[in-house]
């Protein structure tokens, strides 16, 4: 029986590798952005959206990285550690770093005190416009108060002044040391255990003074791939503002010769191309290693299996970003008049829970992820895997356990008809009391011209008519030209938003913080729903106790797992009262020679599209292959 | 001829001016927002914001930044790029791409331009025949059907069976610019066919082409030596416009194709709120619009002897 099962073993391995016989690893990766998401900077301390930092982080090293599974690793900092419980952080940087330009001539080592120059940047108003200042205000010692001083500076001897600044007065008032060429220590605001996450972030990268000295300081906030210095992995061959960048390896890479650790690509070029139908288009023609799918394509494809790639069809990963229903609790008409009805309609907890239990989503899904839409399920606020218990434990599913709700099942399990008929009938007779007049309108904004966008608000719409029922509410799809925030949040012109949070480091209040009442830091009270401006005392008193909650729980420094269970108590407590609702994951279907799970998969900060490690095979992965892949990480 | 000249120059000038002003005054109409990207909406404090807008000069009254605007202009300066290109000047944000975008242009006006009024004057001449049910279905099906459609088609065709890449690439330039010239190049043609067989049939009913054939003027000699001269007037008023235009790029084909031309700039910079690069642009086409104009002027006095200009016998 041995004998024959190992006979069995060795056929199907044989077979296995005589099918990948033609297969091979792909050097050089053809891959694309879509036009409206071009490099606006070379600076990698002025970048803060995701399409630059997707490019800068493989030109220059920050102190750490991430690796496939989330953890962070290695990158310019080899350790990394704190001795007084997360008050001050030291950082032992590699020795043997260089900088180099875009010929690959060495110019200078990589030192401690670059990152000195680079926090520099960042916090001088004169040199960095503010940009990027928000989290080493609220993590590094002396931070706000170094720019303050800068911004005086500007004020009362000129720009030129602050530009001049050098390291001094900067060692003098800001909590980063460079205590010798390779060691780096922070002093946090608070002792803080998720410090070393914010360092994957860009606004924490190194600026080298040789470089300053080079180009000067106009010169760096005008930089370009021919001016700026490389410690990456990559430098930029080519870049057409476009049309297309090219990377090529960095020979002074300090890992260079790690070619299994730290496997490059020998080349990588980025074509801009105009949509994802253009992708597919290029995908059939070779022209490129993967393309997302546009719903028409992937269901064109799903639907016909003798189609060439029916067999391909493959499920990426979800992306970083949690996906909420936002109320507007001031919303005003095109006038500038408040929207009363819906107003005190949101502000009526019955009412808003009846968003949490009463509405299958699986239709809704359906137009994000045609195939399977129960992929794209979120019961949480905060992001899967943004912080860890000490036992392994994602503080995202202490909170989906808390619900009593799990992934693990073939339907929405959020939806409760018993209790959302409870709700409805509770809601009817409060609000009219309330004098409002049914059907509620709910003001729902998406960008015109865009057809998937549309196919989910209608996809919404019909849920609620179907769910709850045009006699109670009902959906207007109104459209925005450009700019969701700029024409219809300023405005306070929707009645809900559907947003979508990707967290800048790995600790919940990332996430909790942004929906506190009465901060300033609080980016969706105070830009979307508009809490602070709420007259309602329930609600008022509902969101105070939210906000007391997440401070509470933010206050706990010395144990983690604690925190962490606190913070989970605070986001139930918003769960329950439904001052705002989880909705998707983006979790899209592609065609493509790249297998996703060996790339950075991180919940936090800007190093997901380091090319670094990727597995690619010339032939197009199956959907076999890729379930394969997603049970091995599992 | 002189004074009529500097009169059109001056008043090119005023127009020009006027349109830069309209705009840059449209623009300041937005809210401040406007100036932000997204992601510093979300992590600028309202005081950041403002620091930022009072450090640029954006919080001065309209009129006054005008009037900056202006001395700067005056000066050749037309400020650094804020989101397109961030900090790098206007000027080369535009020089880098409208050399790609003529030369595009160029080709395929000049490929347009020989095809298009060779095929309307075989329509003209054979009126009614198969070579004219030809074009003409070619002329509806090319202004029928979606312009993005038929570069499809161009494109499908194209990289598929004839094996052309399908980008624009700097690497392969003469290779990639086949098929954005060709796109380009099949609605011009579409024009000229269309125009010139329109003029070539309206000449032909003509009562001095009676007379020619009268004097026993072959008709190939009617056709080249009368009937297209008078036809491509109308014609060749357009073309220095036509042709300082192929600096503008087309926004369809140079997205399609990714040409890292001038087409989608303009839009770019309006929907990213670039204020720089929108009235770098605005200054181009608005210059290059009244040039074009007054060359068209200029050269159907030079090829019509039946027009002249200035004096008071101006007919233009």
């Amino acid at each position: 029986m041995k004998k024959l099962i190992s006979l069995l073993l060795s056929l199907a391995m044989l077979l296995s590798v005589a099918s990948m016989a033609g297969a091979a690893e792909i050097t050089e990766l053809h891959t694309y952005e879509t036009q409206a998401r071009e490099v606006e900077t070379w600076n990698v301390l002025k970048s803060q959206k995701a399409t630059d930092n997707n490019v800068m982080v493989n030109l220059v090293d920050g102190l750490l990285t991430n690796n496939n599974k989330g953890e962070l690793i290695p990158a310019a900092a080899k350790e990394w550690y704190t001795e007084d419980g997360g008050a001050t952080w030291t950082f032992k940087l590699n020795e043997g770093m260089v900088w180099c330009d875009q010929a690959g001539n060495v110019k200078a080592p990589v030192k401690a005190s670059d990152w000195l120059w680079g926090m520099e940047w960042v916090l001088n108003f004169a040199k960095n416009d503010a940009t990027n200042t928000s989290m080493p205000f609220q993590m590094v010692k002396g931070a706000q108060e170094y720019y303050n001083y800068t911004k005086e500076l500007c004020d009362t001897e000129g720009v030129e002044a602050a530009k001049a600044l050098e390291l001094e007065k900067f060692s003098e008032m800001v909590g980063v040391k460079a205590v010798d060429d390779t060691t780096l220590v922070y002093t946090a605001t608070y002792p803080m255990s998720y410090f070393p996450t914010v360092c994957t972030y860009t606004c924490f990268y190194p600026l080298s003074d040789g470089l300053l000295a080079e180009i000067g300081v106009d010169g760096y906030r005008a930089a370009e791939p021919a001016t700026i210095w490389y410690s990456g992995p990559y430098i930029m061959e080519s870049f057409i503002a476009g049309n297309e960048k090219v990377f090529v390896q960095n020979p002074n890479y300090f890992y260079a010769s790690d070619t299994e650790g730290h496997k490059r690509f020998e080349r990588i070029i980025i074509k801009m191309i105009e949509s994802q139908d253009v992708a597919y288009q290029l995908f059939q023609t070779g022209e490129l290693d993967h393309c997302t799918l546009s719903p028409s394509n992937l269901t064109t494809i799903y639907n016909n299996p003798s189609n060439e790639f029916h067999k391909n069809l493959v499920e990426a990963r979800p992306t970083k970003y949690s996906y909420q229903i936002h109320f507007n609790f001031d919303k005003l008409f095109e006038d500038g008049t408040p929207d009363e009805n819906w107003n005190k309609a949101v502000a009526n907890e019955a009412f808003r829970q009846l968003w949490y239990y009463g509405l299958d989503l699986t239709e809704y899904l359906r137009t994000l992820n045609a195939i399977n839409p129960l992929a794209c399920v979120n019961y949480a606020y905060s992001a899967n895997r943004v912080a860890v218990k000490s036992d392994g434990t994602d503080y995202a599913a202490l909170v989906v356990a808390g619900q009593g709700l799990s992934y693990d099942s073939d339907t929405f399990m959020r939806y409760n008809p018993d209790k959302a008929a409870e709700l409805k009938a509770k809601a009817i007779e409060e609000l009219t009391a309330a004098g409002v007049t049914f059907p509620i309108s709910v003001d729902y904004y998406i960008a015109g011209g865009n057809q998937t966008q549309l196919d989910s608000a209608n996809a919404l719409k019909q849920t609620i008519s179907d769910y709850i029922g045009d006699d109670f509410m009902a959906l207007n799809i109104l459209t925005y030209v450009s700019s969701l925030s700029k024409e219809v949040a300023a405005a306070h012109k929707a009645s809900i938003y559907i947003n979508g949070w990707g967290a800048d480091f790995g600790d919940p209040i990332n996430f909790l913080s942004q929906e506190t009442y009465g901060e300033d830091g609080a980016y969706y009270t105070n830009t979307y729903s508009f809490a602070n401006n709420a007259t309602d005392e329930q609600l008022i008193a509902t969101y105070k106790e939210f906000t007391e909650l997440t401070n509470a729980a933010h206050a706990i420094t010395d144990d983690n797992d604690a925190r962490y269970d606190a913070f989970a108590k605070a986001e139930l407590y918003m769960m329950e009262h439904a001052l705002c609702v989880p909705i998707y994951y983006d979790v899209q279907w592609e065609l493509t020679c790249v297998n996703d799970y060996t790339k950075v998969y991180t919940p936090y900060g800007s190093q997901t599209y380091r090319y670094i490690n990727w597995e690619t095979n010339s032939d197009i992965y199956t959907t076999e292959d890729y379930a394969a892949f997603a049970a091995a990480a599992q | 001829m002189a004074k009529y000249l500097i009169k059109r120059l001056l008043q090119s000038v005023i127009t020009i001016l006027l349109i830069v002003s309209a705009v840059f005054l449209l623009m300041r109409l937005m809210p401040t927002d406007y100036y932000f990207s997204e992601d510093e909406l979300m992590k600028l404090t309202e005081e950041q914001k403002n620091a930022r807008l009072e450090a640029e000069g954006l919080l001065d009254p309209p009129l006054v930044q005008l009037g900056n605007f202006l001395v700067r202009l005056a000066r050749f300066d037309l400020g650094t790029s804020r989101r397109i290109q961030m900090n790098k000047p206007v000027v080369d944000v535009i020089g880098s791409r409208f050399e790609i975008s003529m030369r595009i242009g160029l080709i395929a006006l000049g490929i347009a331009l020989v095809v298009g009024v060779v095929m309307g004057v075989l329509q003209a001449r054979f009126k009614d025949r198969t070579i004219d049910h030809i074009g003409t279905g070619y002329t509806v099906f090319v202004n029928a059907v979606p312009h993005l459609v038929s570069y499809s088609l161009v494109l499908v065709f194209g990289a598929r069976l004839l094996g052309l890449p399908s980008l624009y690439s700097v690497r392969k330039v003469q290779e990639s610019s086949v098929l954005p010239i060709v796109c380009l190049a099949l609605t011009s043609i579409a024009g000229y066919m269309l125009w010139t067989r329109r003029y070539m049939v309206d000449e032909l009913n003509k009562d001095y082409i009676r007379l020619a054939k009268l004097k026993g003027l072959n008709s190939r000699q009617i056709m080249f030596r009368h009937v297209l001269k008078n036809a491509f007037v109308p014609l060749a008023q357009y073309l220095p416009y036509s042709i300082l235009m192929t600096v503008g790029g087309s926004l369809l084909v140079e997205k399609f194709f990714s040409v890292p031309g001038m087409g989608p700039l303009l839009t770019d910079a309006i929907s990213r709120y670039d204020t720089n690069v929108v009235q770098g642009c605005v200054l181009l086409y608005a210059t290059l619009g009244v040039l074009g104009v007054l060359l068209g002027d200029l050269l159907m006095v030079l090829i019509d002897p039946r027009i002249t200009l200035g004096g008071k016998e101006e007919t233009r």
